[in-house]
């Protein structure tokens, strides 16, 4: 993948560490949050945002970004700036269109459509009737209550570490033995969450 | 944990489509199943929230700390008295700065490391007829692909993590890519397991420590870059050189 526009030897340096793991994909997200954050000054400038919306709509815009260059969706046609720039004034335009027709919208789900995609339309529709009607307030507090070891494994589960590279971050000695604990902590979740 | 399993297995992509088409079927005939699929999904979505929160987080504290503070821009507009004054005194400030920066102003060490190399490891030499890992990670690297580069060292030194030569080049390219701590961990290690006469870590840590130029970097490279010239180490010319310069 070749890099078009300028700087792109800074980000070849900024892609090439948020496709690593661990320290150095927090280096790589974080480089590109200050890299480019004065966008957060254009935001309230020019987009009539408060500063608390402008830097949600830009941490948002990273966040896409960093999860782009993970999947591969962004393909180097354009600079990192060019691209970050691109999903942060839509964001702003969109944000500045809500707030002025006070339309609320919940964003349920939007993280897992990759997954329930997989499923057919009536499955789909099974499963996603039943996500919307699941208390998952008390699900977060649930997987905050877990122990150190099983939350940590399944908040990196859910960052897409495979039970390889979970291995290797929490000094498991086999894949295996990451999944038999995942599915472990999974059940134990599942009971703390039955419990009211 | 049964259903679970089951369910890990199906988003896993580990089913063929007979018991993809099975797992389907149950959603819909078993209220309980499809409560177990929910909930699965229920905790992948509660566990990137968590994630993205968290990231936020560190965002939100990086911009209390000023981020892109630096990069804002204001335009006031002056009088034309005050614009001479300002104008008279940015010229007389700008010849200091120029002299200065001439004649006085001692090398900067990160420049001096990138000047270094961008002329001496802008590639790695190929040894024609080679084509092991080895060879693969250096033509990665002279294709520019430093990530998919480092990737293929630190496979090998999975293996064998006394290897010297992939040591050496993982070094190399984390200093391309300018992640100097994890260049100055594999330039340590190499130091501790070769002959110093032989393989070039302490230039190469120096030239790290130039780079990075964090409080009292520039000092550990001089010091090393003149243990390398008194003892007749490996880059010895390069050392005398670059220790010329600062």
């Amino acid at each position: 993948m070749a890099i078009h526009g300028s700087n792109s030897e800074k980000d070849w340096q900024i892609i090439g560490l948020l496709r690593q793991r661990g320290v150095d994909k927090r280096k790589g997200e974080e480089s590109l949050f200050s890299e480019y954050a004065y966008f957060i000054r254009e935001g309230i400038r020019k987009h009539r945002l408060s500063e608390e919306e402008a830097f949600d709509v830009y941490s948002d815009s990273v966040l896409a970004v960093i999860d782009n260059i993970s999947n591969e969706t962004f393909q180097g046609n354009s600079s990192l700036k060019s691209y970050l720039y691109k999903i942060f004034h839509n964001k702003c335009v969109d944000l500045f269109r809500k707030n002025a027709t006070n339309k609320n919208s919940v964003n349920r789900a939007l993280s897992i459509d990759e997954e329930l995609f997989r499923l057919s339309d009536k499955s789909r529709s099974i499963v996603q009737t039943l996500i919307e009607q699941a208390d998952w307030k008390l699900l977060k507090e649930r997987l905050e209550q877990l122990g150190d070891d099983c939350r940590r494994m399944l908040l990196l589960w859910s960052d897409s570490y495979s039970d390889k590279e979970i291995a290797v971050v929490m000094d498991y000695k086999t894949a295996n033995v990451v999944k038999t604990s995942r599915l472990r902590c999974l059940g134990k979740l599942r009971q703390l969450y039955q419990v009211v | 944990m049964e259903s679970l399993e089951y369910i890990d297995a199906y988003f896993g992509g580990e089913f063929p489509p007979e018991e993809a088409s099975r797992f389907e079927k149950r959603i819909q005939e078993d209220p309980v199943f499809a409560d177990e699929v929910a909930y699965y999904l229920g905790v992948l979505s509660a566990g990137r929230e968590a994630n993205r929160t968290e990231r936020k987080e560190r965002f939100r504290e990086l911009y209390r700390d000023g981020a892109g503070m630096g990069r804002t821009a204001m335009v006031r507009k002056m009088g034309p008295r005050k614009w001479l004054v300002v104008t008279a005194a940015a010229a007389v400030v700008a010849m200091i700065v120029m002299a200065w920066l001439l004649y006085l102003r001692p090398a900067d060490p990160s420049r001096l490391a990138g000047n270094y190399i961008r002329e001496n490891l802008a590639l790695l030499p190929v040894k024609l007829g080679r084509e092991d890992s080895l060879a693969k990670g250096i033509n990665l690297y002279n294709s520019g692909k430093f990530p998919e580069a480092l990737q293929q060292y630190d496979e090998l030194l999975r293996w064998d993590s006394l290897n010297t030569v992939a040591l050496n080049y993982a070094g190399i390219v984390s200093l391309r890519m300018e992640n100097y701590d994890k260049a100055l961990d594999y330039f340590i290690k190499l130091e501790h397991y070769t002959d110093p006469h032989v393989n070039p870590a302490l230039f190469y840590e120096a030239l790290t420590l130039l780079g990075r130029n964090h409080t009292g970097d520039a000092e550990r490279a001089k010091k090393l870059l003149k243990q390398i010239v008194e003892k007749g180490l490996n880059k010895q010319a390069d050392a005398q050189e670059l220790l010329g310069k600062l």
